[in-house]
């Protein structure tokens, strides 16, 4: 195993092999540091708060009974975003299904108008992401907000790190057409 | 409270229930229990040559159940309630015991009967024992390993980030 690792996924690798130990109360530390960002990446990925919470469910049942074998515990975060991605397209999946309209694609799937009291600037940047299409929006929030590699991502979506970069690129153009408007006085 | 907050509440409770060691070792005890059975019941049927046909039936039937039992331990340990390093430790210890006390009667019945059955039922003893101690030994190595891992990461963190 590596050590020239960061701090960060030190911790990580830590915290995975506690819980692969069988600690109680590093499954407590695992939810306390990874509960909010996984629930907020769902929320992001399902655009509704009660689904977010069903989501962030299965991914935790899962977590829990996968865990004992991780073969890597120092990719405890992309394993986690993974677990958490697979669930949401599973339901995505599902309602596509059902869904009358046999044209439509996953691109489509576009999030509510976002509230209209929203006051921070985080807030602002969280109502642009919403607006974007589901494959950008979901490569910027692994990206910048949950920290993963491109090579990370990569392995986690599935697709070529070409693909994700272009995304990124993308996501990036559309993010910042989005916001121009909300600068505006 | 917030959503996520709320969120979070129900998956500890999600926790409490599914890291519940009793339930894990409740399965480890239905494996062990179900294994003993079958492998009494597969001897007596495989070295009695008078058994009636009715009896044959039965045994064949409580082989079948004793099966079945074994096939739902072993898929709830596996993929319901898996057992994390310190759980099969404590595991292998159950069923190092319970194999030798099982170990132990097949003995003193192989002595007294002086018969085939009581030799097979021995060897099936000694079988599940020797089972056993190779699950015990795999299970300490394994949590050794990644008890040394986890003591190497915190002499890293403690000494700060590696240049």
């Amino acid at each position: 195993m590596s050590t020239d690792s960061s701090p960060e996924v030190r911790a990580d690798e830590l915290l995975a092999i506690r819980c692969q130990l069988g600690e109680r109360d590093a499954f407590d530390a695992l939810i306390s540091r990874w509960h909010e960002p996984i629930w907020r990446y769902l929320r992001r990925l399902a655009n509704s708060d009660d689904a977010a919470a069903d989501l962030a469910q299965d991914t935790w049942l899962k977590v829990f009974r996968g865990i004992a074998s991780l073969r890597e515990p120092a990719s405890l975060r992309p394993w986690l975003f993974g677990i958490a991605r697979r669930v949401a397209m599973d339901r995505l999946r599902r309602l596509y299904v059902r869904a009358e309209d046999g044209d439509a694609r996953l691109e489509d799937l576009q999030a509510p108008e976002p509230d209209a009291d929203l006051e921070s600037d985080l807030a602002t940047l969280e109502a642009g992401l919403h607006s974007l299409p589901l494959h950008e929006r979901e490569t910027l929030a692994l990206f910048y907000l949950r920290e993963l590699t491109i090579e990370q991502i990569a392995s986690l979506l599935a697709v070529p790190p070409g693909t994700v970069k272009s995304r990124l690129f993308r996501a990036r153009r559309l993010l910042r057409a989005e916001l121009k408007p909300m600068e505006m006085p | 409270m917030n959503n996520a907050q709320d969120s979070e509440l129900r998956i500890r409770m999600l926790a409490k229930s599914e890291l519940s060691l009793t339930s894990r070792l409740g399965y480890v005890a239905l494996l062990l229990v179900a294994s003993a059975m079958t492998v009494i019941v597969v001897t007596l049927l495989t070295t009695e040559p008078g058994l009636p046909g009715r009896a044959r039936v039965a045994f064949v039937i409580m082989s079948v159940i004793g099966v079945s039992w074994m096939g739902l331990a072993t898929w709830a340990l596996t993929t319901r309630r898996p057992l994390a390093a310190r759980d099969r430790v404590i595991a292998g210890w159950m069923a190092v015991g319970f194999t030798s006390v099982y170990m132990i009667g097949t003995v003193v019945v192989a002595l007294v009967a002086r018969n085939p059955s009581g030799l097979a039922a021995m060897a099936g003893g000694l079988l599940l024992l020797a089972l056993a101690v190779g699950a015990l030994r795999k299970a300490k190595r394994r949590f050794a390993e990644l008890a040394a891992r986890r003591v190497e990461l915190e002499r890293e963190m403690r000494s700060g980030p590696i240049s």
